[in-house]
């Protein structure tokens, strides 16, 4: 069956311990091509930039990241066509961004923030200016990555995982239908 | 303070006290961890494995520069800074090489070759002792000499002494004392067995010794003129070599130890372009090395090459095969028994720090039959020591060890010389200056107590 919703990643506050492995292998996956960060920490010449956040409240700690929205409000809030739907995911063109926080607003989960744009190894200046350019850091399920979202491998713990929703609630069908099969004798 | 966690920045994960082989971490889950001095071996494995890092979002945008200055970080390190983190001393060797009056000499060691290229974008476990030396040299260093030829040295003397032991009946087994976190340890817990160990120092100290007596003669220098700087994969080597005993010629063996990652910054700060260095060697007389020299970088190479030399000063024979098998590999314990001449030599190779805990015990208990034990506190040896090029992602950790393993033994079979009594330099230390093996000068200047406090 073609796949219909957006898959995302989603953490567990009870395995959680809040390394932050995840935060350093998004950082790393999204910065080894086009800012030629290598595989050991001298080769990095640019902000660690997130693109999942670790968040520590009352009850422990959980990275916090996208959900990848169906009527993504981040999507419909921007006004520059920086956000759009790719193959199910609601990825950011860093290009496109201006910085504008209309998508951080929008977003009910926080899963947004704006950060330092880097390219070719260094931090992107603005035009006519020499302040950073930053665009809006958000988790795009490592689209470009072979093997899938890094912060789920990189997890010590397992605190983290990829779900499918539409196999997930399928899988939930075919247990709830078996489960009704046990109740036919008493029906 | 040799190694220390930022209160600012540790999130509270406790992965470093996972990796921690002397319990030295302290603190809740979740709230800011500190290290007990009293405990810490300083080895650095926390340094590797923390990734909490110093954020623009949880600390500020200022606080990156504010951590690097308080941290005595050159201005010019982009690379991302983390909650555990060792003492830099690149002040002091920036200092000394601007000092006209002080006659600067540099060894490194065996695995900072296999590994430093990793900080400047090159496959993991790359070999580069020529890039090294000019690197070393373009910095600026007076002499380039290499911890690779007190490790051969080291063999001689730590060689004769097992084989005294074992042959006239002194203390056995008999410990490697090369690793400072190991003896760290057994000072700390342990110090009933301090016997055990080989009063040998480590090459570090052995070199730093060597080069501000013989290697100042040479030069027509005193001892006094020279400024000693090592380049270690440890962090623990910074400790070392400010123990106050370590001084045994009138002045400090090394002045100052920077780790791997220490030198990459330097390069860097300097402006030395890595990838256009050319290759070059290591300065006369104690740029010399054999491969039994430069496996001293891995799990098990100390022994090796111990066999090597051992089995020549027993049998008078050369040892059958150079590569001694049994005691390679990576597992924490590994035994072997060899056979020199009539006598069998039963080994043991003890790699990760928790893993000698066992040892030691039946040691104690009476159930230990061996002779001679080597110890190294880090996962693999020094070429996973916590001074080295640090992994972003821990999944490509076996990868980096495998590598710059590979490449130590790729080094040690494709050098010209294997055993370290073959080398020409140490036979010119020996002929020149120590006499022999522990010799009364020798035993003065490369050999040390423990336990001292």
């Amino acid at each position: 069956m073609k796949k219909e919703l957006g898959s995302f990643v989603i953490g567990d506050s009870t395995k959680c311990t809040g390394c932050k492995a995840c935060e350093m292998a998004c950082f790393t996956v999204h910065n080894q091509g086009s800012n030629h960060v290598g595989k050991t920490v001298g080769t990095v010449t640019v902000p660690v930039v997130p693109r999942l956040f670790l968040t520590k409240f009352e009850y422990g700690c959980m990275p916090i990241q996208c959900k990848h929205c169906e009527n993504a409000p981040c999507l419909n809030a921007c006004t520059k066509g920086a956000i759009s739907r790719i193959d199910n995911q609601v990825i950011v063109d860093p290009e496109k961004c201006i910085g504008c926080k209309d998508c951080m607003q929008a977003c009910p989960f926080g899963a947004v923030t704006l950060l330092p744009y880097a390219k070719d190894g260094k931090v992107v200046a603005q035009i006519g200016s020499n302040e950073t350019r930053v665009f809006a850091s958000k988790c795009d399920l490592c689209k470009d990555v072979p093997g899938g979202p890094a912060c789920v491998r990189a997890c010590p713990h397992e605190a983290l995982r990829l779900v499918d929703p539409e196999a997930e609630r399928e899988e939930k069908n075919i247990k709830a239908a078996e489960a009704l099969l046990l109740t036919k004798n008493w029906r | 303070m040799i190694v220390a966690i930022d209160q600012n920045i540790c999130t509270g994960c406790r992965e470093c006290a996972e990796v921690c082989p002397a319990f030295a971490i302290e603190g809740d889950q979740g709230k800011p961890q500190t290290i007990n001095t009293d405990r810490c071996v300083m080895c650095g494995q926390c340094v590797q494995k923390c990734k909490s890092y110093v954020s623009i979002l949880t600390h500020g945008k200022e606080a990156y520069e504010k951590v690097k200055k308080e941290r005595n970080i050159p201005d010019s390190v982009t690379e991302p800074l983390f909650a555990a983190y060792p003492v830099c001393n690149l002040d002091k060797v920036k200092a000394a090489l601007a000092d006209p009056n002080k006659f600067t000499v540099v060894q490194c060691a065996p695995a900072v070759r296999v590994a430093i290229g990793e900080d400047f974008g090159d496959e993991l476990g790359k070999l580069t002792p020529g890039k090294l030396a000019a690197a070393l040299r373009r910095i600026g260093f007076d002499r380039i000499y290499d911890t690779n030829f007190p490790a051969d040295v080291t063999i001689m003397e730590e060689g004769t002494e097992l084989v005294k032991r074992v042959t006239e009946g002194g203390v056995l087994p008999m410990f490697t004392s090369c690793c400072p976190a190991w003896v760290k340890y057994m000072e700390n817990n342990y110090p009933e067995i301090k016997d055990h160990l080989s009063s040998a120092k480590s090459p570090q100290q052995i070199g730093g010794a060597i080069f501000k007596t013989f290697g100042a003669e040479i030069d027509g220098k005193t001892g006094a003129d020279i400024y000693s700087v090592s380049v270690m994969p440890c962090t623990c080597k910074v400790f070392e070599c400010g123990r106050p005993e370590m001084k045994d010629s009138g002045y400090r063996d090394v002045d100052v130890a920077i780790t791997t990652r220490d030198l990459a910054w330097l390069i860097k700060d300097l402006g030395i372009d890595w990838a256009s260095l050319p290759e070059e060697e290591f300065d006369q007389p104690f740029g010399i090395y054999t491969g039994a020299g430069t496996i001293f970088g891995v799990t098990g190479g100390v022994m090796e090459a111990a066999l090597r030399t051992g089995y020549e000063l027993v049998t008078g024979q050369p040892i059958p095969n150079v590569d001694v098998t049994p005691v390679r590999g990576t597992e924490g314990f590994r035994k072997a028994i060899i056979k020199i001449g009539d006598l069998e030599l039963k080994v043991g190779v003890v790699t990760g720090l928790k893993n000698v805990v066992p040892v030691i015990e039946a040691m104690k208990a009476g159930t230990l039959d061996l002779h001679f034990i080597e110890v190294m506190t880090c996962p693999e040896g020094c070429v996973s020591g916590g001074g080295q090029p640090k992994l972003l992602m821990d999944a490509d950790r076996a990868e980096a060890y495998a590598a710059r393993r590979e490449a130590t033994f790729v080094h040690d079979r494709e050098l010209p010389l294997r055993k370290s009594h073959e080398s020409p330099a140490v036979k010119k230390l020996y002929d020149e200056f120590l006499e022999e093996p522990n010799s009364h000068l020798a035993h003065h200047l490369l050999h040390t107590s423990y336990c001292i406090k």
